[in-house]
Order: C-alpha cells, then structure tokens, then sequence
C-alpha cells in the first residue's frame, strides 16, 4: 500500500465502454499498470487497440454522451481520480496531471493567443495572475525554445509552424510541474526532423523536473529511444509490460512476438518480415476471452477464458496476459 | 489590427462609387420613358419634355453622371416630385425612426439569440433544446407583416398594452420607447430564429474540435470552456450570418412600419413606388446603397475583431 | 446512364423518399405541403362559393354557417378567397423557384465545370444578385415594370437563380475532378452529356433541400408585396391582399386577417419543415441527432 501510495499514477483494473448503436461495448478492459517518478512509460499498439482511450480514462475526458468508465481505479498519488465529480477534475486537470495531443494543427484555439493560452492554466491552478502570470509563461515558452518568445507572446497559432505549436502544448502541458503528463503521439504528426527535436525536448524538461510520463506511441523506434518501461495493448487488453530492453529483447506474448517480427529492421532481411495473419475483432464482437486467441498459433482451450496478468517467475517485473506464455517458467532464463 | 482597418475602409470608398454607378444606371436604363409613367400617356409633349428637363434626363449621360456623383458627394438628393421638399430633409426626419428600430432588433436578435443557441448546444437532443428548435422554425415561419400584425391584435388592440400607431410623441421619450417595443420585438424575434439556429449548429461543430479538448484537458472550468473557447470561435459564422441578414432586415423593417403605422424609410419607400416619385426613390436607393456599404464595412471590421487569422496576417 | 449515375441520380429523389419517411419532421412538413398543394389544385371544387361574388349585406360578416371563414369588406367567401389564393402563391413560387433552378443550376454547372473567367465572372454577377434581399428587389423590379404577376415571378426568380447557381457550382467543381470524368472525357464524351449525366445528378440533394426552402421564402415575398399593394392586384384573391384589406378592417373584423394569416404560416412551416428535415437527412455530420 504505502508503495502504491508513491507512485505518480496506479492504474488498477481499469475498464472503459462505448455505447454503439444503443449497446454497451467494453473498449478497454481490466487495464493495470503503474508509473514511478522520473519514468516514461510507453504504452504502445496497433490504431484502435485503446491506447488513447486510456489516457482519456485517466483525464476523466470520456466523452460522456456515448462512454463512461465501469470499473477500476485510477490512483493519483494514492487519490484515487474515478468517483470524482467534473468540478473536482477540473482543480486536477492541467495541474497535477497534464496530456499533450496528437494534433498540434488543431490542438490550439485560433482565437486566443499562445501566450494567453500557455498563462491559463497558470492561472487556473496557481496563484499567479495578471502580469506574474503573464511573466512565468513566457519563461515557459522560453524554455521549450520557442524563438523570440517574448516578441511572440501575443502571436496567435496560425502564425506557428506545427512544431512550434507542438512545443506550445508542451509548454501548456508543464506550465503547472505536473506529477504526470500523458502524451499521445505527440510526434505522429511532425516531420521526422522535427520528432526528434521534440523528443529531445521532452527528456530534458522531463530529467528536470522528475515527472512521470505515459507515452504512447505505435512506432517501436520511437518506444527504444525514449523508454524506460512499455505496456503493450491490444484490442483493449493490456497483454504485456516489461523494461523496455527486455521487451525488445525476450518478448513473452505471442502478439508482441509477432508485432517484433513484422517491423522491418536495419540488421534482417526484408524476406524476414512476417504480417501477422487475421485482423482485430470489431469493438461489437469482441471474444470474452483473449482476444489475440484467433490468431495466435499457440491458442489452447484455456484462451476461451480471459488469462490474468502475471509476473514471469524469472522476472515479476516483466508481466504478460498469457496462459500458455506465463505458465511456461523456463523461458526467460 | 489598425492596418487591417485602413485597408477595409479603403476598400469601402471605390465599393460605394461602384454601388452609386449601379444605382445611377438602374434608374436610366429601365425600360419606358419615366415622364410617360409619371404624367401618364395623355401628357402633352410639352409637359413630358418639361419633366424630362427637370428630372436632367435630357442631358448626355456622362453629364447627367457627373451631375449625379456631385449631388450624391454634397449630399444633395434632390426634390421630391411629390411634395417638392428635399429628398434628403425627408429621409432625414424619418432616418432616427428606421436606425432605432433596426438596431433595437439586431440588439435584441443577438442577446437573445446567442445564449439561445449555445444553450440549445449545450443540451443537444434534450427537452430545450427541442424547444428552441421549434421556436426558431416558427419564427422563420412567420412572414413579418403577419407577426406584426398578430403582435398588433394582441398586445394593441386587445391588451392595449401599446399604442396601435407607433410614432411617440416628440419630447415625450416614454412614448418613443412604448412605440418602439412592438415593432422591435416583431423584426427582433425572426432574427432571434436566425441567430439561435446558426449560433446553435456553429457550436455543435465548434465543441467536436480538438482545442476545447485541449482547454478541458487545462483544467479550464466548463463555463470558461463554453463562453471563451468555444463562443470565441463559434461566433465567426454568427457574425456572417448576421451580415447576410441586414438586407432581409430592410425588407422586414419595410414591413413593420407599414403595420405599425411607423414613420421610417419604409414608408417613404411604399408611398413614393406608389407615387412614381421617381426623384425620391432614386434618393432611397442612394441611402440603401450607403447602407449596404456601411453594414459589408461593420462586418468586416467585426471579423477583424473576432478572427485573428483575418486581422493579423 | 452509366451505372455510377444511375446509383447517384435514381438516388437523389430515393433519398428524398428514404429522408422523408425516416425523418418524422420531413415526413410532417410533406404532408403539410401535399395538402396546400391538393387544396390549391382542386379550389374549384372545394371551394363553397365563387370567390369573385360580392355581396354588400355581408360586407365584414363574421363565420357563420354558410360561410365558415366569414366574409371579406366587399362580402365575398373568405374561405373560397383563401383556397383560391393558394392556387397564385403555388403558381407563383412554383413558377420562378423552378425557373430559378433550370437557370440558376445550369449557370452554376456550366461556371464549375467551365471555370476559369467565366467562373469568375458569372459568379460576380451572382455575388451582385445575391445583394439584394427578395423584398427590396421585389419592390425594385416593380418599380421599374409596374405591379404585375409576371414582374412578380421575375424579381422572385431574380433572387433566386443566385442561390442555385451557387450550390449547383460546389458540387460540379468536386465531381469535376473525379476520376470517371475523365474517363468520360478519354471515351470521348461530350461535354453536355458529362454535365448532365454525371454531375446533375450530384446536384440534385443540395438542390432539392434548397427548393423547399425557397419555395416558403417565394410565398412570403407573394404575400409580402401584395400586403405592400405591390403583387397581385384585387379582385384577384392572394394571401397578401387579403391580409392588407384584413388589416385596413383590423378593428372591426379581424377574422379576415387572422385566417390568411393562417393559411401563410401553415405552408411555410410546412416547407421549412420539409426543407430542414431533408437537410439533416442529407448532411451526414447532422445525421445522428
């Protein structure tokens, strides 16, 4: 308990649903991990897989007319953040937990400037008003090396570049030192170049000020270069979670196995890469149990029945959603 | 923002001498002989090439252009052919009348509109939101005389509520303002329907975009997120649709002091059509050619002051 | 046709069809409408009494037996008046919304299609058009032409061809570059069957929501223009002028401005029904309300 009650964020049976055409369908189901201070952790799979329904679980950002959160806890410094009402979110929101989003074209108001928008939250979670506040953001738009900040200060977001922006909602993202910030795909969008300015952006305000960070991701480079742990998701199951070295080099769950298998890679042969064969099930028609059973060439009986989460015997840190994997104690030696 | 200024008045000026040029050649290229319809087919020659002299139409055209443009410039309109008093005096006793009363209405359109459709956004599909719908297509439904005249039977003639016949007395303003409140309501409701409906369909696509998420993932308060993120942007197309509506306005107006018994341009309008007061109604067609400019300027400068993409370049 | 225009044409009006049966407000402004229409087509059968026949005893009667709306300032049957009125307010917003959309569509397809300066400058004239509100250049038309219902069909149509021009032009310019065009083109298709054949059909929702809504704003400005003393001149029955003569006797019988008034508000709810509910059946991002 007191361990949990350390940790930035514990995620514990986390399960989210969508209503589609008047049913309720699980999109995310008994999702659990847990991030320590100064860690990033990405949380990676296939489009749709729930990754981002996650992080919106967390933010309490459901969108509330079709989805809403059915079990779980999300344990924020111990508090847990589910059965709070939206004024209480609110004080939490931008302030102790931040997100960043995928779109950095779209993620800003047209109509305000970044300075306006970078010193609300300032003043929303913090004492500073007026000129104080005004003066701590432009020293945040200074620190994510926005050029000519104070210049730009007033300038409004069709007069960046989408780098630029991206480097904004960072600035917006830490304006109050969060405990937590959630980036989804921050860098999909952004050219390469860019991505890895950005990148290194974030470890440096990152190792700074010790935050945790949920990164989440469908590009494996990216998850080696930046990681330190990665969950892995699929069809709204969290199926693995490891080091990252470890995961990359003793993937446990026949998915990841396949997901490491089909990227190409500088060091194999193109005639190597294996697709892996079926496709995800729709949201409607989702098995009970695993759901990667379908595809998975070492499906037994048992996979009708949804495996748990468990530490390899050989390393409790390294954990996977398999019967077959998890059962199996000499691997891994 | 300032240059963007300059720059919209600048555009103004030759957008209103073009404007002018089109009224100009309007009344001139009609088809018939406007002595003719107004003397009638039994004139003699005399008397018609008398009234072609006075209306200048027997001058070459570009002397009758440049006549005209100076005359607009100086703000002389010219005589009424009716009453023989100047076009110009006679608008201006009637203008305060027609302002009052349509700004009355674009006041009341957008302070109850605006809340109107962000409300009816808010609560998409629910019990007000159905109810607002409903309003604003009856509202649509409701040619202006007929609501003013159903405005008229019920609060006039039946409650006595108001006078019947808008003028006010001069010196007493609780009189102008009693006069005012039915035709004001009348042109101020259809524009409420109007605006409700865009504010409305304007927010529905204003909250699905990405930077109100961003604003509640801020920790914004849900108020704030409503009236400054999303109104911010949601109000463009409000502003457009507004400017579209001025012109149907006029019509409106027309309408409503006609049924309200109101002095106003509208009333100028009808009585010198029906007159054939050529002289006056070429005057009214300057004044609405001023109007039209000046409402395309108070938009555009709106934009400036709504949209940055527009002010700032 | 080909088959991609068959799939797209047939579904313009199918999707009419399909809009109005599923969306309950189409379905409830269509039959408001089927109903004006039917009344106004068949006014001489319905209607009681010859709307022309006056009789001075009953100048300004209230309904009675006989005459169930009451009776006009020249004691004619209000009821016969307002049955007959429909039949000018569906000629006359029937006549110039279709011309509107015959000229108005052809000259948006053909700037689309065409482009470059010819575009620029049908669409200019449109943008001059689209100006002037109905009312204005209604009583602008009149005061040039004189009062009569062919002026009146004018200046509506006036109003209206910009509108159509428009929205018959956005499609053209998509459809325009899509790849079975130039297959056409490639086949050796003329220009004319291309337009007609591929792009009308695109056309055709747009247009038709369109209709609907212009046809309640041809009525109105009918109604408006006789109210004015401006449209359809007496004896002949208009909504407009009946509503002017109800409110010159508003004191003493306000039953012959109240029944017009009626009628005017039941058919334009009506088509604004229709058009709005055909809208959201046709705008996919409304669709799920």
């Amino acid at each position: 308990m007191s361990k949990a009650s350390q940790l930035p964020l514990a995620v514990d049976g986390l399960t989210t649903a969508f209503r589609v055409e008047g049913r309720w369908y699980d999109a995310i189901r008994d999702v659990s991990f847990s991030v320590a201070r100064n860690e990033t952790l990405a949380l990676v799979g296939e489009s749709g897989c729930g990754k981002s329904i996650t992080a919106l679980s967390i933010m309490g950002l459901v969108p509330k007319a079709n989805g809403r959160i059915t079990a779980g806890r999300v344990l924020l410094d111990g508090r847990d953040l589910v059965p709070l009402d939206e004024t209480e979110m609110e004080t939490i929101r931008g302030n102790a937990i931040s997100m960043i989003f995928q779109e950095p074209m779209t993620s800003l108001n047209p109509v305000l400037s970044i300075g306006f928008q970078v010193a609300e939250a300032l003043r929303y979670h913090t004492p500073l008003t007026g000129e104080a506040a005004r003066a701590r953001a432009l020293a945040l738009l200074e620190h994510v090396k926005i050029p000519s900040a104070a210049r730009r200060f007033d300038d409004y977001p069709h007069q960046f570049s989408g780098g630029m922006r991206q480097r904004v909602m960072i600035a917006i993202a830490l304006a109050c030192s969060p405990q937590i910030i959630l980036a989804d795909e921050p860098t999909t969008a952004l050219d390469v170049t860019i991505q890895a300015q950005v990148l290194a952006l974030l470890a440096e305000l990152k190792s700074e000020t010790g935050m945790a960070m949920i990164f989440i991701t469908h590009n494996l480079g990216v998850v080696a270069s930046i990681a330190d742990r990665v969950a892995v998701m699929y069809a709204g199951d969290l199926i693995e979670i490891a080091p990252v070295e470890e995961l990359f080099e003793h993937p446990m769950h026949p998915y990841t196995e396949a997901l490491l298998s089909s990227i190409p890679r500088v060091d194999r042969d193109a005639g190597d890469l294996k697709p892996i064969a079926g496709q995800v099930p729709p949201i409607t028609a989702m098995p009970s149990g695993c759901r990667y059973a379908d595809r998975c060439p070492l499906r037994v009986p048992r996979c009708a029945t949804m495996p748990p989460l468990v530490g390899l015997a050989v390393d409790p840190n390294h954990q996977v959603r398999c019967w077959v994997r998890a059962a199996d104690e000499s691997v891994g030696a | 923002m300032l240059p963007y200024i300059v720059k919209r008045l600048l555009v103004a000026v030759p957008t209103l001498l073009a404007v002018l040029t089109v009224v100009f050649f309007f009344v001139r290229i009609a088809p018939g002989d406007p002595a003719l319809i107004i003397l009638g087919d039994q004139a003699s020659p005399q008397a018609l090439a008398a009234v072609r002299h006075e209306l200048g139409l027997d001058q070459p055209m570009a002397v009758q252009y440049v006549d005209f443009m100076s005359m607009v410039l100086k703000g002389d309109l010219g005589t009424s052919l009716v009453t023989h008093r100047s076009v110009w005096g006679e608008v201006a006793n009637v203008l305060p009348y027609t302002i009052e009363l349509t700004l009355s209405a674009l006041v009341i359109g957008v302070v109850i509109g605006l809340p109107l459709g962000v409300a009816a956004a808010r609560h998409r599909n629910e019990a007000l939101d159905y109810a607002a719908r409903l309003f604003s297509l009856v509202g649509l439904s409701f040619p202006a005389f007929v609501s003013g005249i159903m405005l008229l039977l019920a609060f006039a003639i039946e409650l006595h509520w108001f006078p019947v016949i808008s003028e006010g007395r001069p010196g007493d303003p609780l009189s102008r303002v009693s006069a005012l409140v039915l035709p004001a309501v009348n042109l101020g409701l259809i524009m409420v329907a109007y605006v409700m409906r865009v504010t409305r369909s304007s927010m529905l696509g204003v909250l699905g975009e990405d930077y109100i998420r961003t604003a509640r993932s801020k920790g914004v308060p849900a108020r704030v997120v409503i009236w400054r993120h999303a109104l911010g942007n949601a109000m463009i197309p409000v502003v457009t649709v507004v400017g579209l509506y001025l012109g149907v306005l006029i019509g409106n107006s027309v309408l409503t002091e006609i049924v309200f018994n109101r002095p106003g341009l509208g009333k100028l309008i009808v009585n010198s059509l029906n007159q054939r007061d050529y002289t006056m109604l070429e005057g009214l067609m300057v004044i609405y050619a001023f109007f039209i400019v000046i409402a395309n300027l108070l938009t555009d400068l709106t934009y400036g002051l709504v949209d940055p993409r527009v002010s700032q370049r | 046709m080909s088959p991609l225009a068959v799939a797209m044409g047939r579904g313009a009006w199918a999707r009419l069809g399909a809009g109005i049966r599923h969306h309950k407000m189409a379905a409830f402004g269509a039959g408001i409408v089927a109903l004006m229409v039917l009344s106004a087509l068949l006014a001489p059968w319905l209607a009681p009494h010859d709307p022309l026949e006056q009789d001075v005893l009953l100048r300004l009667a209230p309904p009675s037996a006989e005459f169930p709306l009451g009776n006009d300032s020249f004691g004619r049957d209000i009821l016969a008046r307002i049955l007959w009125g429909g039949r000018v307010s569906l000629y006359v917003s029937t006549l110039s919304v279709l011309i509107a959309i015959f000229v108005g569509g052809a000259l948006g397809i053909l700037a689309g299609y065409i482009g470059g300066l010819f575009d620029r400058v049908l669409m200019a004239a449109m943008d001059v058009l689209l100006s002037f509100p109905t009312l204005v250049m209604g009583l602008l038309v009149v005061a040039m032409l004189g009062p009569t219902v062919g002026n009146l069909i004018l200046a509506i149509t006036l109003t209206a061809v910009a509108p159509f021009a428009r929205i018959a032009r956005a499609p053209t310019l998509t459809v325009k570059e899509r790849d079975f065009v130039e297959a056409g083109r490639a086949l050796g298709f003329s220009h004319l069957r291309i337009m007609v054949v591929h792009i009308l059909p695109n056309v055709m929702d747009d247009i038709l929501v369109m209709a609907a809504l212009w046809l309640a704003t041809a009525i109105r400005t009918e109604a408006s223009l006789s109210f004015i003393g401006l449209g359809v001149r007496p004896p002949t029955a208009s909504w407009g002028g009946m509503i002017r003569e109800g409110f010159e006797n508003i004191l003493d019988a306000p039953w012959l401005a109240i029944f017009p008034s009626i009628a005017i508000l039941v058919v334009m709810f009506g088509l604004n029904m229709l058009g709005d509910g055909l809208r959201d059946t046709s705008d996919p991002r409304l669709r799920h309300e």
